[in-house]
This record gives structure tokens, sequence and C-alpha cells, in this order.
């Protein structure tokens, strides 16, 4: 029987040839959208599984409450927290273990003493307790050599990297940044890439010297903290003890209230308010978009092939009589039906599948992320196939199937069957239910694209074009190379200006501090302090309101403010400010000058007081302003001096427009996918008004035909078929105004500086539509009018 | 076999009760060969499809086979399609999708009929209607005689013992109606199958042995024919 029916639906489909196309166009392409969303979700889903106890792992996080309602949070913690935290919680906590991120230069010597590898890597100090954390799988040696200072632990990658073979690693041993030297003690297998923290290269915890490691009041996101709970404990219980904890180390005269948060371990990829060494975090809401983008693709794409099977419906009825009077029960033709639909649904998944694996570089390159379409590898993707199948077959089938499975025999051998058998209304309000899925999709990315393009054009107060950002070594030993270096870089003549620099002007590297203004107390908030030297402003093209730049000095004698920092000390006349004393960190200087505000961070932020004084020992990069017709050429000749003056390190540079670009790769992203899926929507979408339009075409044939015989003119005849769908796709706008209003309002409340919502994208939505409603329609339309009357009339 | 008293049927509309049939009474009992005939709208076809079940009469009793069939439920009625009822239609009805072969197939699917009794009950019905030649062909490629034909098969396939037909021959050329007539002439005779036709056509109604004439609802007339 199920034979017979596959093979009486195949030729079903192969004689609606047209409308076949139609559905497993729209279908396959809905599909391989969906699919494609699957596995990214279940790629960003995978990130931190599988480690022994996992719901048992916590991240301490800090956060501040300042009185001014501001919140601020981190993913550090400060230095003495871990070892405080062994010891007052060890009756809840199993293990705690402090990681701390940092990088260097690796030199690699062979047999005969002579440099053989010199390269700049992301490091981590652990302390063996991290192990006892997160189990992760030993190709060799253990985690308790760690316990001892100049130890390392390599990865497989790395220590096949560094040694040849991971295998003979054990025992050899590198140097770090020519100061201390390490012997590799063990090495793991490679830490997946869904991983937060993306462990290459392990350093004994006792190795790593700061001057922060008693200090409770600073607090680096390099630094952070993780524990595993002792089973039959649970993270509630640790409130009260963390409470009490807090009182115990922090004094309460620092202007913000510390405190920690316990993050569970599944919660760090998700969570925007903290980050995490890996530097990937993709929040929850972005997935739930994009669930919901693909559902709506789903639906619409059934959706049309809901509204031409019961389109079809009635050419059918008289199989539906005939078959009942054969002693056909209604279930069995139920499932006929069905069948019928599984097999365009299935075609349709081969066919997506393929499309699947042509999209995924794009996807991959998109995302930057290794997702694969593996069903081997992943066998719950071929699940979701499954169960896509599944359920878009009863999704799209069901209805049709109940329909014309209900037909009255008596009725359907006479081909009395009306028409729509309420059909049509279904038929007309599921058109308005797609097309207002594809309005409220073209309007958001007509906004998203709007803003994006705000965001792009917005002045940032500063010149970014033609910077190259270079890594400064910054040691006692380089530092006294910095003035040589930067004289040899002025002499080039294609180099415009030079600066040295903690961070650009706009940086995601930013740096808070306590301080006091004119000798009052500590203000209530913290200032962003960047040390710079007297070339900044010129470099960056900073303008100043009041007084002067700073001189030339290698230690803080004098600052810049913006206009910020005034607004927030109440100050309104910038020239006031000139010669007051600020006083941070034990270090007291006069205000100079005051510089015009410029945009500090990304544009989903506001602008931060900023501090500028010229510090030495903290100016980490080079900005150096290039002409920007022979950049190539220049930098070849600054990366020649940088590489003389500075041979035992490696060189590294980057262009701030990039930076700044990357601020928003989030957006970007959002951009490209809403551009992709608008327009998957809108073909699927269109070509099932296509079919529609066409079998309304054919079944008003007759008709159609006599009033061209009583004189209607082609273009009367284009106009009466048209005139309903204009009408749905206007109601389908109307419906999706306050629903795309409702979505974009709360996208763009993710931004500081945001465009206000105006009419435009609303009104050239509507126009898109109803333009690609009327062209598709009036095409088709058309042909019917065109087509032969004596044809149609011959028969009945 | 089949026992009717007053048997009513209507469409009201507007308060208004436009009555199809009125008070038929009849019996049929196995064996014999039924025509009904009467003039356009006179309700032989709502009759016909009381019968068939296909319609429910709106008062009246309606026994088959000793079962009343007003509270047959669904299942049971499914059944006497599949096992005691054919229906041949005046325009065939086959179904356009398959061929031939598939057609007379399909109730026996239906019946749940054991997969070699099904190829030899197949294959004798294509014989003894000389339509061997034609078993892969799609109705469309058919005479309008050939497609009644397999009706016809299809609807013996299943071994009916009443088989009921709505104009069988309306849609057919004098000779090939000729034909067909015979056919069920020679089905009740050899056969022993109840057969129910309605029809226009006097001549057709000769190949029967009883005629019941209805007009405006009600059944004139019955008659015996030789």
């Amino acid at each position: 029987m199920f034979k017979l029916n596959l093979k009486i639906a195949w030729r079903n489909l192969w004689k609606n040839k047209g409308y076949t196309l139609i559905n497993i166009l729209g279908l396959s392409i809905g599909m391989a959208s969906c699919i494609l969303i699957f596995i990214f979700i279940r790629y960003q889903m995978s990130f931190d599984e599988g480690f022994k106890n996992e719901d048992k792992i916590y991240r301490i996080v800090s956060t501040w409450d300042y009185a001014d309602g501001n919140q601020f949070y981190s993913q550090g913690v400060p230095l003495p927290l871990t070892a405080a935290i062994r010891n007052d919680f060890s009756p809840y906590i199993e293990k705690v273990a402090a990681i701390e991120n940092s990088a260097g230069m690796i030199k690699i010597k062979d047999a005969n003493g002579k440099e053989r590898l010199k390269t700049i890597e992301n490091v981590f100090y652990v302390e063996p307790e991290f192990f006892e954390v997160f189990n992760y799988n030993w190709l060799s040696g253990n985690y308790s050599s760690l316990a001892d200072p100049n130890h390392v632990v390599l990865s497989k990658e790395m220590a096949n990297k560094f040694f040849g073979d991971w295998k003979t690693a054990l025992g050899k041993s590198f140097s770090f940044d020519d100061k201390v030297n390490y012997t590799v003690s063990g090495v793991i297998d490679d830490v997946a890439e869904n991983n937060s923290v993306p462990l290459k290269i392990m350093l004994a915890y006792k190795s790593f010297n700061n001057n922060r490691l008693t200090n409770w009041g600073s607090v680096s996101s390099s630094s952070e903290s993780y524990f595993k709970l002792k089973p039959n404990v649970n993270i509630e219980t640790l409130n009260g003890p963390l409470t009490s904890f807090i009182k115990k180390y922090y004094v309460e005269k620092a202007p913000g209230k510390e405190g920690h948060l316990f993050q569970p371990l599944a919660d760090i990829h998700y969570n925007e308010k903290f980050g995490n060494f890996s530097g990937r975090i993709m929040p929850k809401k972005q997935l739930y978009g994009l669930v919901i983008i693909g559902f709506f693709l789903m639906i619409t794409a059934s959706i049309n092939f809901i509204n031409l099977a019961t389109a079809q419906a009635v050419s059918r009825s008289k199989e539906v009589g005939v078959r009942k009077v054969m002693g056909s029960q209604r279930s069995q033709l139920i499932i006929q039906f069905l069948t019928e639909t599984l097999t365009i649904v299935f075609i349709s998944l081969l066919i997506g599948s393929v499309l699947t694996e042509i999209a995924l570089p794009g996807m991959q390159n998109l995302f930057n992320s290794k997702i694969s379409f593996s069903i081997f590898q992943h066998p719950i993707i071929f699940l979701f196939m499954i169960l896509l199948v599944v359920l878009v077959s009863l999704l799209a089938g069901f209805y049709p199937a109940m329909i014309m499975s209900g037909f009255n025999p008596a009725l359907a051998i006479k081909n009395k069957v009306i028409a729509n058998t309420g059909g049509l209304g279904l038929r007309k309000i599921l058109v308005v239910v797609q097309f207002t899925l594809t309005v409220t999709l073209i309007i958001g990315t007509l906004v998203i694209l709007q803003q994006m393009k705000y965001v792009r054009e917005q002045p940032l107060g500063f010149n970014s074009s033609a910077i190259a950002m270079i890594d400064l070594p910054n040691d006692s030993a380089t530092v006294s190379r910095f003035s040589a270096f930067k004289a040899q870089l002025k002499q080039i003549s294609s180099v415009e200006e030079v600066s040295f620099c903690r961070t650009a002007p706009s940086s995601q590297n930013n740096n808070g501090n306590t301080f006091s203004y004119n000798g009052g107390k500590d203000a209530d908030f913290q200032v962003n302090t960047k040390n710079a030297d007297e070339d900044y402003l010129k470099t960056f093209d900073l303008k100043l309101t009041a007084g002067r730049n700073l001189v030339k000095s290698d230690t803080i004698n004098e600052y810049l403010v913006n206009e910020t920092l005034l607004k927030k000390l109440n100050i309104q006349n910038p020239n006031e400010a000139i010669g007051k004393i600020i006083s941070m960190g034990g270090m007291k200087a006069p205000i100079v000058g005051v510089i015009q505000d410029f945009k500090n961070k990304s544009l989903h932020e506001n602008i931060d007081p900023i501090l500028i004084g010229s510090l030495r020992t903290r100016h980490y990069y080079a900005a150096v302003k290039l002409n920007a017709k022979e950049m190539m050429g220049t930098m070849k000749i600054v990366s020649k001096i940088w590489q003389q003056t500075f041979p035992e390190s490696v060189y590294h540079e980057a262009f701030l427009d990039d930076q700044i670009k990357n601020y928003y790769e989030g957006e970007r992203i959002m951009g490209t996918l809403f551009k992709v899926f608008a327009g998957v929507i809108i073909f699927i979408s269109f070509i099932g008004l296509f079919g529609l339009i066409s079998f309304v075409a054919t079944q008003r044939t007759r008709e159609v035909a006599i009033r061209k015989v009583l004189g209607a003119s082609t273009m009367e005849i284009v106009k009466m078929l048209n005139g309903s769908f204009l009408l749905m796709v206007f109601l389908a706008n109307l419906v999706a105004w306050p629903l795309a209003y409702l979505f974009v309002s709360k996208w763009l409340a993710g931004f500081a500086y945001r465009i206000d919502i105006s009419i435009w994208p609303f009104a050239l939505a509507m126009l898109i539509s109803m333009l690609i409603t009327l062209i598709t329609v009036s095409i088709r339309s058309y042909w019917a009018a065109n087509a032969n009357t004596i044809d149609a009339l011959k028969y009945e | 076999m089949i026992e009717i008293k007053n048997i009513e049927k209507y469409y009201a509309s507007k308060g208004v009760k436009h009555y199809v049939l009125r008070h038929v009474t009849t019996s049929i009992k196995k064996g014999e060969f039924v025509s009904i005939m009467g003039p356009s709208g006179a309700g032989k076809s709502t009759l016909l499809n009381i019968l068939g079940m296909l319609e429910e009469s709106t008062y009246g009793q309606y026994e088959f086979m000793g079962e009343d069939v007003t509270t047959l439920s669904e299942r049971k009625r499914i059944e006497l399609y599949r096992n005691h009822i054919g229906f041949v239609f005046q325009a065939y009805h086959l179904i356009d999708e398959m061929t031939v072969y598939e057609n007379i197939e399909a109730p026996l699917l239906y019946k749940k009929i054991g997969n070699s009794e099904r190829k030899s009950r197949i294959a004798d019905l294509l014989d003894r209607f000389n339509i061997v030649a034609k078993k892969d062909l799609f109705p469309n490629q058919l005479s309008g005689g050939q497609q009644q034909l397999v009706g016809i098969a299809r609807a013996l396939a299943a071994q009916p013992s009443l088989i009921l037909a709505d104009e069988p021959t309306g849609n057919l050329q004098s000779v090939q109606a000729e034909e067909i007539m015979e056919l069920f002439r020679k089905l009740n005779k050899e056969e022993g199958i109840t057969i129910i036709q309605v029809t226009h056509a006097e001549k057709n109604a000769q190949y029967g042995n009883r005629i019941l004439h209805i007009a405006d609802g009600v059944v004139k007339d019955d008659v015996q024919v030789g």
C-alpha cells in the first residue's frame, strides 16, 4: 500500500510540475536556512561542555554598584581572592583555582644553542587545582608538576609546534620574555575550539609575578578564578558566606560597592556582561532571533504548500470520492495525502542539504567559526533533519489532508465540491500572514542597514584614518630606546605624525581609576586613564577647547581632561579647570588642557570621562599617522626600523580603522543575516504568490474568456485579477508595521547613538512588497488574459 | 437483501421543505436486476445514493442484509463497501494517476487481499473483459467504452454481491452501451450478482427483470419484466 501511495504521489507531483517546483524550491531553501541555523546554534550551545560534573563548576566574577546607579562588571577578580576563597569557603567547595591570561615572547633554542623559534604567544598562568576543576585529557606528564615554578604544560598542538613531536617534548625547555626558562612537564590533548578557556600554554602560577598580588582594590579582566562545588552542596548556600566574605575583605572606602557573583560554567559563553578568555560571546537573544527567523522561513514555505495544496484539492475530489466508495477509510486517505507531502518534503530536504553544503563556507566566514555539517560527527543534526521533515510534513500537509479526505463522496463524485470549502478565506488569511512576516523582515533589514550606515558616518571626534598601531615592547631594557625609535620614524618622509601611547583614543582596552579633583574627596565615578605623549593630539587630530597641550615628559606631571569629565564634575567653564590638581593613586598633577569629547568606545556606549597624562612606562603602542597614498611602502620601512631597534621582540601592527570596524562585528553579522534571510523570505513568498495567482487564473480561464468575448480589454482583465492580491499585501503591511516597530525599537535601544525611527523604512517596505506583487501578479494574469479565447470556451 | 420503508428526503430552505423522495417503500431481493427510471429531477439518483449509503435519508428505515443502515458506524459502512457493494459511474471515475491494472487493484488493497490472490483475480478480470493488452495504460489513453469496462472490472474485483450503477451507459455510444448492458445481464444471470441501475433509456431497462418508475419523488409503478 505504501509503495503504491508513493507511486501515485510521484505521478501526481509530476503531473503538476509547476506547483511541485514552487513547493520544492520554497521548502528546500527554507529547510537549508533552518539546517544552517540549527548547526550554528548547536555549535554555539556546545561551548564549555563535556567536563566531569560540569554543573558544579562556577567562575567567580566581580561587580560594582555605584551610587549614581551605574553598574560595572568584570570577568576578573582581585589577585588575592582565590587564596581567600580557598580558605574561607573550604566547607563548600572542592577546589578553587586562579588562572591568569598573559602573553609573551617564547624563544626555543636547538641543541647547538642556536635560536630556532621566536614567537609571541598567548599564555596562561595556571594553578594545578585548575585541572581538578576541569578534567582534561593528559597525554603525558601530570598537573601536580605545576605546583613548582618554572614548569609548563603544553597542548599537543603547541608541543608539536615547539619541539616537532609532542612525544619528545617532556623535559625540554624554552625561555619566556627572555627572563624565565620553563621546562615542559606535561602535554594535554588539544582543547576543542568551542571552549571559553583556550588553553595552549600553561605556565606554573607560582612563576606569575605581579605587584597586585596582594591588592584587593584592583581587578583585571585577565585574572579569572574557577571553582568546583562539593557534591551535595547547593550554590545558594554560598550566598550567606559570600556576604560576610565581602565585608571581611573590602573596606568601604572605595566609591563603588564591590561584589562578587558565582557564574555557572554554562552561562559563560552567553553572558554579555562578562567576557571570557576566548573572546567569543554569543548572547542568547541573538540565538533566539535566529530561531525566530528560522520559524518565519519554515512557516512561509509551509503556507505556500498549504495554499497550493488546498487550491488543487478540488481537482483531487473525484479521486477521493471513488476511493471512499471502494472502501477507503478517511485515515487511509489522510495517510495517502501525507505521503505525498512527505515525498515533497523529503526531496526538498535532499536539495536543502546540498544548498546547506554550498552555503556553509559563507556561514563559517560570516561567523568566523569552524561549524561543520557532518551528520556522522553530530548525529543530532540528523535527528534535527528528521524532526524537520516530520514537522514540516505535518504543518504543511495535515490541513490539506484533512480538507481533502473530508469531501463527501456523493458530491465529490459528481464534481460538486464547492471550490473553496472555506479554503479561499483561509488562503487569504495565510497569504496575509506570509506577507506580514515578509514585510516585517524587510523593515527590520532596512532599519538595520540604516543604523549601520549611521554608525559608519558618525563623527568620532578624532581622525582614525591611515593610522597604524604598532606594538611597543615595554620593559626596562626597551623603554630607553623609545626616543631614538621615534626620531627615526619621524625621518621617514611619508610618516606624518608619531605618538607613543597606551591606547588609541577609541579602544576596547580601557583602564578605570578612582581620583579626586582639586583636593576634594574621591569622585563618585571612575575616570578612564589614557597615557600618551605630547604628539597624541596632533596624531589623532584631537581639538583643545581650553588650555594647552602636554609638554614632553617621561612621567606624569600634567593632565589633559575631556569635556565629559568636567560635565560630570559639574564644571561649566572649561577654563575654570585649568591649573586644578588631580590626585590619583598617590600621584598629583595639574590639569593643563581640556579637549573636545571624542567617542572613546563603540557607539553602543556613552563617552567616558577621560584623563590623559604622559607616562613612558605605560606606552604600549606607537601610533603612526601615514600618508594615505604610500601606506604599504611606508609600513615596510617602519617594520624594518622596528626590527633593528627591538631585535629581541616580535613585530605586530594593526590599523585603527579596522579595529574600530571590529566593534560592530555583531551588527555586521546581523545585517548580513537579515539581508540574506529577507531575500530568502521574499523569494519564497513571491513564488508562492505566483503559484496562487496561476491557480486563480486557471480557475477563471472560462470567466476571462467570456469577459473577453463581451469586450473586456486585456488591461481590464489584468486589473480584475490583481485587485484582491494587492489588497492582501496591503493588509499584511498594516499588520507588519506595529510588529516591526516593536522589534526595531527594541534593537535600536541597544545603541547609545541611534537613528530616529522614521516612516521611510516602513513606506519603502510597503512600496517594495506592493511593487513585486504587482509585477508577479501582472505577468501571470497577462498570460491568462492573452490566452486563446476559443480554447477556453470549446468545452462544456 | 434490501428493505426500505417510508424513505423520505427533503431539503429545507427558508422554512420550506423541498421533497426529493416521499414515502418510498420497497424491497429488493438477492439476484434481482432492478432499473430505476424516471424523468430528470425525479429523485432516481438520490434513491440510488441512499441505497449506496452515500447519502442519508431524512426519515425512514433502511435494512441492508438484515442490518439497520441508519445506525451503522462509519467502520461498518466501509466494511460493506469493501465486501458487498460495487459502484459503477456514468463518468467512469477511474483514478487518472493509476494504470488500468492499478485501478482494478485498488479495492483489493483496501480489502487487504494477499499479493498472489490479488494478482490472479486481476489477471482473471483483465482476461474476461479482454483488456489484458491495456493493463499498463492510463485511463485517458482509453475510449469511453473501454474505460467503463475497467470501471466495471474494478467494481467486480472485490466480488461484491450488489452493484449500484448510476447511468452506466449515459456517456457511451449505443453499440458500446449494448455491450455493457449485455455484460450486466450476464453477471446477473450467471453469477447471481444483484444489480440496481439508474437509467433514462427504456431499452436499457429491458435488460433487467424489474423496473421502478419514479416521478416527483414517489414510486409510481413497480413492474416485473419478462
